[in-house]
């Protein structure tokens, strides 16, 4: 995601790349989702200024055609949901923030800016008046109102001893600008827009200067190959490869070979090079070493090689199942997707949208999509990591199953021990000694049953709910239930799990218990009063970290989260080192660091502000083993010397005990009945 | 155990893009039928916005709620603040007088300002209602292929129309994630103490850097959504189909059509004749 790095690779002609149009599709979403709020939300017409922002980042960083492409989506949602208003704050968002974007590529100034603007603002003034000219009809009825209304406020201005000449003055001179429409419209556009326009280059350039340093997470390549495809057997010799501007190897030297219709399983540690791996075997290019195939790799096509990655949410691309499905075969290809969805067990969701599916659902439906391409070679990369239990099961019997199956070669990359077990062949990637202390792997635990502290915590409540239930969008047919009559005690110093799978609510009651929403029915207390309002006082740590981290730089975002001065070197560093990172990573820029140092950040900026109780909503996603140890057992030792009142969400149990001796089962919305018993004998 | 609490009074939120489960006549059109309708009649509503097509299309709108079973809790709460506003602008435009003017008692008062506040009040309020119905009754995943098939005459004049249908799917499937996303950031925001600026230069300069850093945040995380949306579709080799069953017009949008096209060309007829009020008389 280098910032400036793929516009010179970006000149190019024809059709938009994959990753253009990903990157306009986003965008659009972005600009339609700004354009919304600020027509929707009372008072916020303001952030219609900064919607110009992304559209200039668009058009600073592609071609012409991205921005086209990005412009007419978002328009399109923005009238779906606010009508013309919506519409119109789109177009305008990409013409201003088009103008500046442009610029800025070009390596213009604020002098350039403001005189373009100043035409694009005339021309659009122009456009504005010669529509109102035609919709003579409308224009007359909005004058004619608006002249009501100053006529009545002038007719109640002059009943006021001595303001009748100021009332006949308001109407008179309203008339005149009416009659001078033309001209009012035209000054008023060209000098709005002329503002507008720097505001934007203002903002484009601070956050431009932000985004610099962004580290490129961009992986897959998709090769114009034109040989016959035929991606098996591969043969890797001596296989390395480096990241542009990195200064040791990600993977190697690695020799391997894949053969035709087995499943072979490569473990290793993060580091270890198992995601280079996978792109190698996808059909990037190595910086050292040589692959064989017998043909072309076919990312994606029939026949040739499909991958399956990480993230359930991200690689869904179609909103039905269905549509996921065949989302990307080549038109006029048909496809039996009750079959296929039949075949990794989702039967009968061919309807369902997307968006209600758990992670190992999303997973399934992935596997069901790269079947739908028949494909030789089939890499699954660490598919189950994002997963909850009862998930992962599913999941690894649909893969297990697919050699027998089908005609095709499995690949399956994993941290997991157990997983490999069910695969033809292991490969262990060593790595190559830079991530030594790494090289753990996870094993997964059994749920443990739920249990009562026996603990050495006080007996002093800090959170109490009490009947706590809640329903998102209540009185609307779209009203669902979250949770119904919770009840429960968290006492001082007590580590707490509450233990659910996806969708039973526990993220809901994570907010709540924060403070952040306030239940429908019910009470939730911090200290006798409802935590709604004390919003802070309780610590909540999200699930996606980097969507806590605000700030440009490590002290920057520490002090700000906690309420001091970032000069204040001191407590920046006390802050750092009860999280267990040195004082040195002050200076960092937050985008340069690992998840597991973003998370330690968060709690660094958290616990500044010595909250009354921490919860942490999926705390060890998408970590790997050692940062989750590191991470555990900090939090076990905060707990046990701090005196820190831990709660955790989580769908996972492995290593959690010691942080969270007492646990709570949160299903569909209930409280599993072990556990009620447990809450109510606080 | 009863919860000791009553419930308390929620406002009824927006809810975005999702459709009143049915499966109605008007939940059965084509979305392509519906979406030309829409821009069809918003068309005709801005150039002829007199009193008769108004009421004809709010008729159109009110029978196509009842057709497709729209609940009223499907209507988001209406804030006290735009009464109050919709009060204050009703008021003034009344002191504004004008023809007709009726008398009440020994008063005598003009009502000329107050129909026209009413009456572009009112048009807002029905374009929104249009609008609502299209997205109470529309899957979203059947908008895109919809807009790949009205738009395919485009294509003759080399506009990449498919391109755009693909982005707007995406983008589409992008807005609830990016929503979501939002929300977090919001939620963030709100659990850091206030800053705490002494003068007033100090409190604008910080709101912002704050606007800034938000917009860094939020832009972050759109980016790296686009980055792996792009590896998604790579992994997919490229664009192709975009739907597992695309729908067609079928006979009831033809019916549908015509009684639009009825309903609406009276209204125009009758506002170009006898019934006119959107005259332009100065």
């Amino acid at each position: 995601m280098a910032v400036t790095g793929d516009s010179s690779m970006s000149r190019r002609s024809g059709s938009l790349s994959p990753g253009e149009l990903a990157q306009a599709s986003v965008i659009a979403a972005l600009s339609a989702a700004t354009a919304i709020i600020s027509i929707v939300v009372p008072f916020a017409g303001a952030l219609s200024l900064v919607g110009t922002v992304p559209m200039g980042l668009l058009a600073y960083r592609y071609r012409v055609r991205v921005l086209i492409t990005a412009t007419v989506a978002g328009a399109i949602i923005a009238f779906l949901i606010a009508g013309l208003g919506g519409f119109m704050v789109v177009l305008n968002c990409a013409y201003i923030g088009g103008l500046t974007g442009i610029v800025k590529r070009r390596g213009r100034g604020t002098a350039t800016v403001f005189f373009s603007s100043l035409v694009a603002g005339a021309f659009l003034g122009a456009v504005f008046v010669a529509a109102l000219a035609i919709m003579s009809r409308l224009r007359h009825l909005i004058f004619e109102s608006v002249t009501a209304n100053v006529n009545g406020l002038a007719a109640v201005i002059a009943r006021v001893p001595d303001m009748a000449p100021l009332a006949d003055r308001l109407k008179h001179d309203f008339a005149v600008a009416l009659d001078y429409w033309p001209y009012l419209f035209f000054t008023y556009s060209t000098v709005t827009i002329a503002i507008v326009t720097l505001i934007g280059w203002w903002a484009l350039s601070r956050v431009l200067s932000r985004l610099f340093g962004i580290p490129d997470v961009h992986k897959l390549e998709s090769s114009d190959d034109a040989a016959a495809i035929g991606p098996v057997p591969t043969r890797l010799r001596d296989v390395h490869f480096r990241y542009p501007g990195a200064d040791h190897d990600a993977l190697g030297p690695v020799s391997l070979d894949v053969e035709p219709g087995e499943h072979l399983a490569i473990t290793g540690a993060n580091g270890s090079g198992k995601t280079t791996l996978m792109l190698m075997l996808a059909g990037r290019e190595p910086t050292g070493g040589t692959i064989e195939r017998p043909g072309a790799v076919g990312l994606g096509r029939l026949g040739g090689t499909a991958v399956i990655m990480q993230h359930p949410e991200s690689q869904v691309l179609g909103t039905r199942v269905a549509d996921d499905v065949v989302w990307g075969l080549p038109p006029g290809t048909k496809t039996d997707v009750a079959r296929l969805l039949d075949e990794v067990g989702l039967d009968g969701l061919a309807e369902r949208d997307t968006g209600g599916l758990s992670g190992g659902e999303l997973q399934r439906l992935a596997v069901a999509g790269a079947l739908a391409r028949e494909p030789s070679l089939l890499i699954a990369d660490e598919v189950t990591s994002m997963v909850d239990q009862d998930g992962r099961g599913a999941l690894m019997s649909v893969l297990s199953g697919l050699t027998q199956h089908h005609q095709m070669s499995l690949v399956h990359i994993t941290h997991y021990n157990d997983e490999a077990e069910t695969a033809d062949r292991t490969v262990n990637l060593t790595g190559n000694g830079g991530a030594a202390d790494n090289t753990e792997m996870v094993e997964t635990a059994s749920a443990p049953a739920a249990t009562v502290a026996s603990g050495h915590h006080s007996d002093t409540p800090v959170l109490e709910l009490v009947g706590v239930s809640h329903e998102y969008a209540s009185g609307t047919p779209w009203a669902s239930t979250a949770l119904s009559d919770i009840t429960f005690t968290v006492n001082e110093g007590d580590g707490l799990l509450i233990h659910g799978l996806n969708g039973s609510g526990k993220s809901t009651l994570a907010w709540i218990m924060a403070g952040l929403t306030e239940p429908t029915a019910g009470d939730c207390l911090l200290d006798g009063a409802p935590v709604s309002d004390q919003v802070g006082a309780v610590a909540i740590s999200f699930q996606a970290a980097r969507l806590q981290l605000m700030r440009g730089r490590v002290d920057m975002e520490i002090a700000s989260s906690g309420g001091f001065s970032h000069h204040d070197r001191k407590r920046v560093a006390k802050a750092l080192s009860t999280v267990g990172l040195d004082a040195a990573l002050a200076k960092r820029r937050i985008d340069q660091l690992s998840g597991g140092q973003m998370r330690r950040v968060v709690l660094a900026g958290l616990l500044a502000r010595s909250p009354r109780a921490l919860i942490l909503d999926e705390p060890l996603a998408g970590l790997d083993a050692a940062s989750q140890r590191g991470l555990l057992r900090l939090l076990a030792e905060l707990r046990r010397n701090a005196g820190l009142t831990v709660i955790m969400i989580s769908h996972d149990f492995s290593g959690l005990e010691e942080v969270c001796p007492r646990i709570l089962h949160l299903q569909d919305g209930v409280l599993a009945p072990i556990a009620t018993t447990a809450g109510g004998m606080s | 155990m009863t919860s000791p609490t009553a419930n308390r009074r929620q406002r009824r939120p927006v809810v975005l893009l999702r459709p009143v489960p049915g499966d109605s006549a008007v939940h059965r059109l084509w979305a392509g039928t519906k979406l030309v309708m829409v821009a069809a009649i918003g068309v005709l509503m801005t150039f002829y916005p007199g009193w008769v097509p108004i009421g004809a299309v709010a008729l159109l709108v009110l029978v196509a709620a009842r057709i497709a079973r729209i609940p009223r809790g499907a209507l988001p709460s209406v804030p006290g603040w735009l009464w109050i506003l919709l009060f204050f602008g009703g008021l003034t435009a009344t002191f504004a007088g004008g023809s007709p003017v009726i008398d009440i008692g020994s008063v005598s008062v003009g009502l000329g300002g107050l129909f026209n506040f009413l009456r572009i009040t009112a048009l807002s309020i029905v374009l929104l209602g249009l609008g609502a119905m299209v997205s109470w009754t529309t899957n979203v995943a059947e908008i895109a292929p919809a807009v790949a098939t009205l738009g395919r005459p485009l294509r003759m004049l080399r506009i990449p129309v498919d391109e755009w249908a693909v982005a707007l799917a995406l983008a589409l499937r992008a807005f609830p994630m990016l929503i979501d996303e939002f929300r977090v950031l919001y939620a963030a925001r709100r659990l850091r103490p206030k800053d705490v600026a002494i003068s007033r230069r100090g409190r604008l300069r910080s709101i912002w850097l704050e606007i800034i850093d938000l917009l860094a945040a939020a832009v972050t995380v759109a980016l790296r959504r686009a980055d792996e949306m792009g590896d998604a579709i790579t992994a997919r080799g490229g664009v192709g189909q975009i739907s597992a069953s695309p729908a067609r017009p079928k006979m009831i949008d033809l019916w549908a059509s015509v009684i639009v096209i009825v309903v609406c060309g009276t209204a125009l007829a009758l506002e170009l004749t006898i019934l006119g009020t959107s005259a332009v008389t100065t």
